[in-house]
């Protein structure tokens, strides 16, 4: 095994795992305010890419219209669903919420082939095919671009946790009733968590979309981003940041590594395996807060 | 005129149980008012109707009305009522323990557009209670007791309120504390004229700070008056003030004092 291949899988891999941790930054902004985990994040990263595509393909507008265009319905959508669905868990068992987004996993995935067609769409968002060559090693461009816009946004939601709008949302996930009591409009402040997730989850159906094509299968991408969200802590958007370089670091190299041995498919275990060890041996996650308690 | 007039309110939990049972108080504009009673009295419960916030316990007003500086607030969302200048500072302090004091302070600032008028209310608050200064960067959920519950205060003060409901602020406090915290009531309500509905199981502390109050037990308001008039009823010293005189248990027949009041 040398050296340079180890290397390439290691910047492609970390590079994938930046665009998983833009899907995982979404269950953690809606963890982070409502504490409910949001089953539906790949559904919603699936839908914003339909949306892209409806803007660009049917629509027939030019994509730096359609994306920005596609993000701004998406909020619209996550703010929605707080609207119409998840106001009326208010008051119920939080196992009740967590089934909700769940279901609209399951439905949007059956919804948006239904009606727009099973074949794959594609959408072009202007990354030149053509890998970066840096010496020995070939870095995907797709990835790169990616991975690198990716990591810019959820470091501007980790600034934006510290804007005034973003400690009423911390308020929020700390205490609903005292956040009531002193003026902060609490179901607002879920929506607008909602919303920006729901933003996230697009850019990265987006960049997905623009790798693999626009289908149902980019709702899978809620496993890879639920592995990189447990393991990071799901409440902290810096544990993301780690957590997703780790998951597709790990990834990558085991399709280089272990793929060639065992015939392939070893991908598709990593993320299971790290949910699974997680869960097990540190529940927080490498960065999840811990719980105070004064004795 | 007063400030906040409650009529005639009935509160009912899960839609059997009837917590407070027809209660009217009236507080008038820089009032201090205080709200006595023993354990489950009902007194939470009706701070709770005055700020909204029985929904998030499936409480509700099942009559009567609360009428806050001339408008009918019941109908207000909790949220609404706070940007009407009604605060509650929650039993159990309540703060936001994953927050900075500092951060405490300005979430509850969501009413405020002028971003000066808020850094300027902050340095305020920071000078009122310099405790809170020293601690400004930890998390709250280090913070002692009794700097928990000032900072409870003063981020009720953010919003700038014209009435604080405040629940029991010297639950679970050392006495020189409980000193402190109401020193700044007092200071509160005279240098800038906020009211204060005050719920206080520590009687003798309350009826000192109070202008009047009022007596609840078991959902009914059985006494009312200024707070002399209360300090000098037997009934209340002997209930709720620890009595007036030592007694020998070994040298007399002891008949416990009646109270004079149905409940």
């Amino acid at each position: 095994m040398d050296s340079a291949l180890l290397l390439e899988l290691s910047i492609n891999g970390a590079c994938t795992g930046m665009m998983y941790a833009l899907v995982a930054a979404g269950i953690v902004l809606i963890y982070k305010t409502s504490g409910v985990a949001n089953l539906a994040q790949g559904a919603l990263a699936m839908t914003g890419a339909y949306v892209a595509w409806i803007a660009s393909t049917l629509v027939g507008l030019p994509m730096w219209i359609g994306a920005p265009l596609a993000a701004l319905v998406m909020f619209g959508v996550g703010a929605l669903i707080e609207r119409l669905a998840m106001r009326r868990m208010i008051g119920q068992p939080l196992i009740m919420a967590i089934m909700l987004t769940m279901g609209l996993e399951i439905m949007l995935r059956g919804v948006m082939p239904g009606l727009l067609g099973g074949t794959v769409k594609k959408i072009d968002i202007g990354i030149p095919n053509a890998p970066i060559i840096a010496g020995d090693i070939l870095i995907n461009r797709t990835l790169l671009i990616g991975g690198g816009v990716s990591f810019a946004m959820i470091v501007a939601s980790i600034l934006f946790f510290n804007s005034r709008l973003g400690v009423v949302m911390r308020a929020v996930s700390d205490d609903q009733t005292a956040s009531w009591s002193v003026g902060i409009r609490v179901e607002r402040a879920i929506a607008v968590a909602w919303g920006l997730s729901a933003v996230m989850a697009t850019t990265a159906g987006l960049l997905w979309g623009a790798t693999q094509g626009v289908d149902w299968s980019l709702s899978l991408l809620l496993v890879k981003a639920l592995a990189i969200a447990i393991l990071g802590g799901l409440d902290s958007l810096p544990g993301v940041l780690i957590a997703g370089v780790a998951v597709g670091v790990i990834e990558s190299l085991a399709t280089g590594i272990i793929d060639p041995v065992i015939g392939g498919g070893s991908r598709e275990v990593v993320a299971s395996a790290i949910i699974l060890a997680t869960l097990l041996v540190r529940p927080h996650g490498l960065l999840g807060r811990e719980h105070i308690e004064r004795v | 005129m007063s400030l906040l007039t409650l009529n005639n309110i009935e509160v009912v939990y899960d839609r059997v149980f009837l917590a407070v049972k027809g209660i009217s108080i009236e507080v008038p504009p820089s009032g201090l008012v205080a709200l006595l009673g023993a354990n489950g009295a009902g007194k939470s419960t009706v701070l709770k109707a005055i700020s909204g916030l029985l929904r998030a316990e499936r409480g509700e007003v099942s009559r009567g009305n609360a009428s806050f500086a001339g408008e009918d607030v019941l109908a207000l969302a909790p949220p609404e009522r706070v940007r009407r200048g009604l605060v509650h500072v929650l039993e159990g302090r309540r703060v936001f323990e994953h927050l900075s004091p500092a951060e405490n302070l300005l979430a509850a600032t969501t009413m405020h557009r002028d971003r000066a008028r808020v850094a300027r209310r902050l340095d305020e608050m920071f000078t009122l209670f310099p405790r809170l200064a020293e601690r400004a960067n930890s998390k709250a959920g280090y913070l002692s007791g009794g700097e928990q519950q000032m900072l409870a205060i003063a981020r009720a003060l953010m919003t700038e309120p014209k009435l604080i409901l405040l629940d029991e602020p010297s639950l679970g406090l050392a006495p020189f504390l409980v000193d402190e915290i109401f020193d700044i009531v007092r200071r509160i309500n005279a240098e800038a004229g906020v009211a204060v509905l005050l719920v206080e199981q520590n009687a003798v502390a309350a009826l000192d700070l109070v202008q009047s109050a009022y007596l609840i037990e078991q959902g009914r308001i059985v006494m009312s008056g200024s707070a002399e008039m209360l300090r000098a009823n037997p009934d209340i010293q002997e209930a709720y003030l620890a009595g007036g005189k030592a007694v020998d248990y070994h040298a007399v027949k002891h008949y416990r004092r009646r109270k004079r009041w149905l409940a």
